[in-house]
């Protein structure tokens, strides 16, 4: 790793500037092992919830009277729990599944997984209701009045699963896009006060519980064992370090129309672990700003005792940035990002970035070691788009690596299955990182793989609000 | 990660066939025999008095109290209650009245099931556990097949009532 290109921060002394920079450690290196080994666990969890569900009940219930339904209705509450447990620990931050998935190959799964949990519940609610009914004689109405006073757990249990079948309905694509983010945001928190007031029931009502001690404990352990997790990786150790580096806003400089880059001071960031390409989630406590954390690259690695973030102004929150006072406290979450150099499979990388995904391209070039010859590729639609351009040049310039600066609107100028090859001649020996818009970056993801580049070596970090 | 699916079914595979197992090896006792018996028809029976022919089958699901040790009990009507006894759906206490040396009557004052399945169950078997109780005068009833976890709760309860009395 060499010197960065550029100094941001105060001007040095000339004693300061014979000392050696300070530098921040590199991130933890990822163990795909570790991230394997909690898959297994994961389906084992998901097999054992099954089978005691299934051992628990005689099979001579299904052909008693409702037996079937009651039956169903067993196997969709059980399941459906299961995989509300794992939607949290998708999204609790555990280290060492973080390193491996990255924050948002964490969400995109938790997104895909989310109607599972929520339909098997509802359907829980509705076959457990028709079964015991049909057992009793009784109309489905009145049997579920019978379920809902009869046993105070199951009143909170279905309060619960009613708010989440509405934050189910909220994130769907079509109403969350009329939502404000944070309204949204707010709603959805309510998820884990619904499965803590559903816990109960399942405990003392379940047949796969109810005289099964061992079940009970290793449930109650796991449940647990998930509050634990979130309440230490998703607010301890933020907090701990936020507390431990205290960051304050010290200037905001301009980088060119639209873009601005704010520069942190922070205490001992030489004992933050950072790698480049990985981005924290920035809570600035000033009026207005402060119950928001958005996620923004860092767009330097650290030069002790400063940070470097560049922002575009494309919402509210980024708009602000442009005019926060220094001074201001900055609370963090993070690093996360898997986008980073211990991704590469390949002797080579090729950087592809448009627009601000240059920033977090950047700071992985920082990166990269010195003869590795990287080929960066930016698309722009104007000149003017380009910021840390410099910057960029400089970097690759060190690294014996070639850029390729392609400028003009989509129709004049597309990096597709023709152009891509012949800009990069030696594609087959390099890693893809990709870095910008959502579209942009689909676009190049879908031209990577049609020139038969395997997933494994195609890293994309999307921007998005 | 390329093998993610796979590593997910092999874990669901070695959880589902480990608990399987432990389940086999932890649970085979008279109870769980009898409990695979095809209990459906007792379920199915509208009239307690019917349930009573599975109930007779001889040398199954037979609740082993143990037997109390005292003198019998004196003359007058007395009344015990027995203890509270969980079982895998609930719990019950059974009550039981003395008259003249015997068993006169016992009734069940605390009944509380899990869900409505076993509340039902529990409604339709305990008049035949009670005329078996009657019958034997003593707390070694057979259970009711499909009943079991009522039955034995319901031998035990009136076995502890038995024993507050000194019955024989």
């Amino acid at each position: 790793m060499s010197a960065s290109p550029v100094a941001f921060g105060a001007p040095k002394s000339p004693a300061d500037r014979k000392r050696k920079p300070l530098r921040s450690p590199a991130a933890p290196r990822p163990r795909p092992a570790l991230a394997g080994l909690a898959l297994l666990v994961a389906g084992a969890g998901l097999g054992a919830t099954l089978a005691v569900t299934i051992t628990s009940q005689p099979s001579s219930q299904l052909s008693a009277r409702g037996g079937l339904l009651t039956y169903a209705g067993s196997l969709t509450g059980m399941i459906g729990t299961y995989l509300a447990l794992i939607m949290v620990l998708l999204v609790s931050r555990i280290p060492f599944v973080e390193r491996v998935a990255g924050q948002d190959g964490l969400l995109r799964l938790h997104r895909a997984v989310a109607p599972w949990p929520i339909s098997l519940l509802a359907a829980h609610a509705l076959l457990l209701t028709l079964g015991y009914a049909e057992a009793a004689r009784a109309g489905a109405w009145h049997e579920a009045g019978v379920l809902l006073t009869r046993y105070p757990d199951v009143l909170t249990a279905t309060i619960g699963l009613g708010l989440m079948c509405l934050i189910g309905v909220v994130s769907v694509r079509a109403v969350r896009r009329r939502l404000r983010r944070e309204t949204w945001w707010l709603i959805h928190l309510w998820m884990y006060l619904a499965l803590a007031i559903s816990f109960a029931h399942v405990i003392v009502l379940g047949p796969a519980f109810v005289g099964h001690p061992l079940t009970q404990v290793v449930w109650s352990v796991a449940w647990a064992a998930t509050a634990g997790l979130v309440l230490c990786y998703r607010v301890g150790l933020p907090l701990v370090r936020s507390l431990r580096h205290r960051l304050t806003v010290t200037e905001v400089r301009p980088e060119g129309p639209g873009v601005v880059s704010v520069i942190c001071t922070g205490r001992r960031l030489d004992r933050l672990a950072v790698s480049g390409g990985q981005f924290f989630c920035w809570r600035f406590l000033t009026r207005g700003m402060w119950w928001q954390a958005h996620p923004y690259s860092l767009s330097a690695l650290p030069q002790p005792p400063y940070l470097r973030l560049t922002v575009k102004a494309v919402g509210d929150h980024s708009s602000g940035l442009a005019s926060i006072r220094p001074g201001t406290k900055i609370a963090i979450e993070g690093p996360y990002g898997a986008f980073t150099r211990y991704a590469q499979r390949r002797p080579r990388a090729l950087l592809v970035a448009a627009g601000i995904g240059v920033t977090a391209l950047r700071s992985l070039l920082e990166d990269l070691p010195r003869g590795s010859a990287p080929v960066v590729l930016l698309r722009l639609s104007q000149p003017a788009d380009l910021v840390l351009g410099a910057e960029v040049r400089e970097l690759v310039k060190h690294r014996r690596g070639t850029i390729h600066e392609l400028v003009g609107s989509r129709e004049e100028v597309a990096i597709d299955e023709v152009s891509l090859p012949r800009l990069v001649p030696d594609l087959a020996q390099r890693d893809v990182y990709v870095c910008g818009p959502e579209g942009f970056v689909a676009s190049i993801v879908d031209t990577a793989r049609n020139l038969g580049i395997p997933d494994e070596v195609i890293h994309h970090e999307a921007f998005a609000l | 990660m390329k093998r993610a699916p796979w590593l997910v079914v092999a874990g669901a595979v070695a959880g589902f066939l480990g608990v399987v197992g432990l389940h086999k090896t932890a649970a085979p006792s008279a109870l769980a025999s009898s409990e695979a018996q095809p209990a459906s028809t007792a379920r199915h029976a509208a009239q307690p008095a019917s349930t009573a022919s599975h109930a007779a089958q001889p040398g199954r699901a037979r609740t082993r109290a143990t037997p109390a040790a005292g003198a019998a009990a004196g003359a007058g009507p007395v009344t015990t209650s027995g203890a509270l006894e969980r079982y895998g759906y609930g719990e019950l206490a059974a009550r039981v009245s003395f008259s003249g040396g015997r068993i006169a009557g016992i009734t069940v004052p605390v009944l509380r099931t899990a869900e409505q399945y076993s509340q039902q169950l529990a409604v339709q078997v305990i008049p035949t556990l009670r005329s078996e109780v009657l019958a034997a005068q003593s707390a070694r009833i057979n259970a009711v097949s499909g009943a079991t976890y009522t039955s034995q709760a319901y031998a035990m309860s009136v076995q502890a009532a038995l024993d507050k009395a000194h019955f024989r």
